[in-house]
């Protein structure tokens, strides 16, 4: 057994809500309670569950954007909590995110070669033209495309901008958070193609979230199912599908038509 | 309802290319398709919708009478009485400022001069046959302290107001979780059946529509390229954008890994829906189907007649029609 990549052992996260009531104490929100869970190199985990149901805090987790009120995060060995702000950026070039809306991620005055390079930059690495064209190619653009704007793109390439800048900086683990839920079918399954193609040229492991179960239930070997911010079942996709444990992943397979 | 080639285009963007579709009373029609396909465009004809730029031609019939062209003050007799529409983002669509009871019992004291505690007695009546627990306290909040869910059952109820006999429903789960979506469209399914009400059901999103209706009609480019029995039609595909739709969807054959241990790929259609100026003139598909021939780009396929009320409009099936018939 290769040593995981990513730990995530009993973390919470709390938030505090708006005060209700002057002399009463304020009401605690918990997005994340005492979740575990270990990825090997080049697996993929997938997340569901409904909205509100704390999946998007998980990825906040782990990419260290959020710390945990409970808990330790180790990638590949290292408590990403524990580091200096200098040293957690230089990590980020080994975990890196794709978010749902690619407009809002990308800088829409800046041309998208530089947008893409960006991460180089920032971890220090050098800034390079022919890495940004090597990237653009993996994921099905055109060299020429880097001199374009954000605004010349459709809703999927766009998406495969997101994903270029985010394996640019060749990382072990890619979270998706909701990366493909606002495409059109025939467009979502195009980039999860991608995913699938770039998964197996580098060896990239995937923390992929999504609402939809038959989305995760394509693309990834296990699956952790959210309820409330709880893990309510967690194991192979096959056994999942096959013979859910909990009443809950039953009714997310049937809204999902599996 | 019966529309009759009704077109809609935009100065040269054709946004609706000659739909003939026919809505018996209390029947369900599914409308599928991605964006751009103009789904959305043919909901707003049924409601009379158009926005002002958008030239309309042919022919939309109500209950025999001919309403396309019609000026504003005619279709508005027919809204909410004869057809009614819910939206995708129920919040937008409620008035923040107002209490969701007044927003309900608006239109019965208008359309319906009810007074104002018979038009509360109704809404209690509509929020209970929608499935609002509690109604009598709903009526009191305000529609950010309910869920997305609820909401979407308090524009459904407002959509029943004034017992419309169609109700378009244009991507009315998309914005909620898979379970609540599922209630929301089996509450759809027994209200069409309850109140004998047609049902045009607008959504990207095959299995709902498979779990909706009993009619589809699939859309690319403006155009219905295949319609017929909602089963017929999803069971046994003829038109090669409504394979390619089909297949695209992750769903139990294509999960998991291959012999050789790769993780098994989605079938994809090439490419991604040109914007509507950009269409080809033939098939609106061409450029982007895998079977195409060379009549494709240039001439426009037209539907044909495939049995089991199944008709699509492809020029691959012409073919080995006519070949069939020659043979």
């Amino acid at each position: 057994m290769t040593a995981p990549l990513l730990e995530l052992h009993g973390v919470s996260r709390r938030y505090r809500m708006p005060r209700e009531a002057l002399l009463r104490p304020p009401a605690v929100l918990t997005a994340v309670n005492n979740v575990s869970l270990t990825l090997a190199p080049g697996q993929t985990l997938g997340i569901v569950g409904e909205s509100g149901s704390g999946k998007s805090t998980l990825a906040r987790l782990v990419m260290a954007f959020e710390r945990p009120d409970e808990g330790t995060v180790l990638f590949e060995g290292t408590d990403l909590n524990g580091l200096s702000a200098g040293a957690l950026r230089m990590a980020r070039r080994r975990f890196q995110m794709v978010f749902q809306d690619p407009y809002g991620s990308l800088d829409p005055r800046r041309r998208v070669g530089w947008s893409i390079a960006e991460p180089l930059r920032a971890t220090g690495a050098t800034d390079s033209p022919a890495r940004v064209k090597q990237v653009l190619d993996q994921v099905g653009l055109r060299a020429a495309d880097a001199e374009k704007y954000p605004h010349e793109f459709s809703g999927g390439q766009r998406q495969r901008i997101a994903i270029a800048r985010a394996v640019v900086t060749r990382p072990a683990l890619l979270v998706a958070d909701e990366a493909v839920s606002a495409l059109d079918v025939s467009v979502q399954a195009q980039i999860l193609n991608l995913l699938m193609d770039l998964q197996e040229e580098m060896g990239l492991a995937m923390v992929f979230i999504s609402h939809d179960l038959a989305v995760v239930a394509c693309i990834c070997d296990r699956m952790l199912v959210m309820k409330h911010g709880d893990c309510i079942e967690a194991g192979e996709t096959s056994r999942l599908i096959a013979s859910p444990r909990h009443e809950y992943t039953r009714s997310l397979l049937v809204a999902s038509g599996l | 309802m019966q529309l009759d080639r009704v077109s809609v285009a935009f100065g040269a963007a054709v946004a609706l290319r000659e739909a003939c579709l026919q809505i018996e009373p209390g029947t369900r029609l599914g409308i599928v398709g991605e964006s751009g396909c103009g789904k959305s465009m043919l909901g707003l004809c049924l409601m009379g919708m158009i926005p002002d730029a958008g030239k309309v031609s042919g022919s939309i019939r109500l209950n025999g009478k001919e309403l396309a062209g019609a000026p504003e003050h005619v279709w508005r007799r027919h809204r909410a009485r004869d057809v009614a529409m819910i939206f995708q983002e129920p919040m937008a669509a409620l008035n923040p400022l107002k209490r969701i009871g007044d927003t309900v019992m608006e239109p019965l004291e208008v359309h319906e001069g009810l007074s104002r505690s018979a038009a509360r007695a109704r809404a209690l009546a509509l929020f209970d046959e929608v499935g609002i627990p509690d109604p009598d306290s709903r009526l009191r909040q305000y529609p950010h302290e309910i869920s997305g869910g609820q909401r979407q059952r308090v524009l459904i109820a407002l959509a029943l107001a004034c017992n419309p006999s169609l109700l378009v429903a244009d991507e009315p789960t998309t914005a909620l979780d898979a379970n609540v979506a599922l209630r929301i469209i089996d509450l759809l399914v027994r209200l069409s059946e309850t109140r004998n009400m047609a049902l045009v059901f607008i959504s990207h999103d095959l299995a709902a529509v498979a779990r909706a209706t009993q009619q589809i009609a699939v859309m690319y480019g403006g155009d219905i390229v295949e319609r017929g029995p909602t089963a017929q039609v999803l069971g046994a595909p003829r038109h090669p954008y409504t394979i390619g739709l089909l297949g695209a969807r992750p769903g139990l054959d294509n999960r998991g890994r291959g012999p050789d241990g790769r993780r098994k790929r989605l079938v994809t259609i090439p490419g991604t829906v040109p914007p509507l100026f950009e269409l080809p003139a033939g098939c609106r598909f061409s450029g982007r189907c895998t079977r195409e021939i060379a009549s494709c780009a240039l001439q426009r396929p037209q539907p044909l007649a495939l049995g089991a009320g199944q008709v699509a409009a492809c020029h691959l099936l012409g073919q080995a029609h006519a070949g069939a018939g020659a043979s």
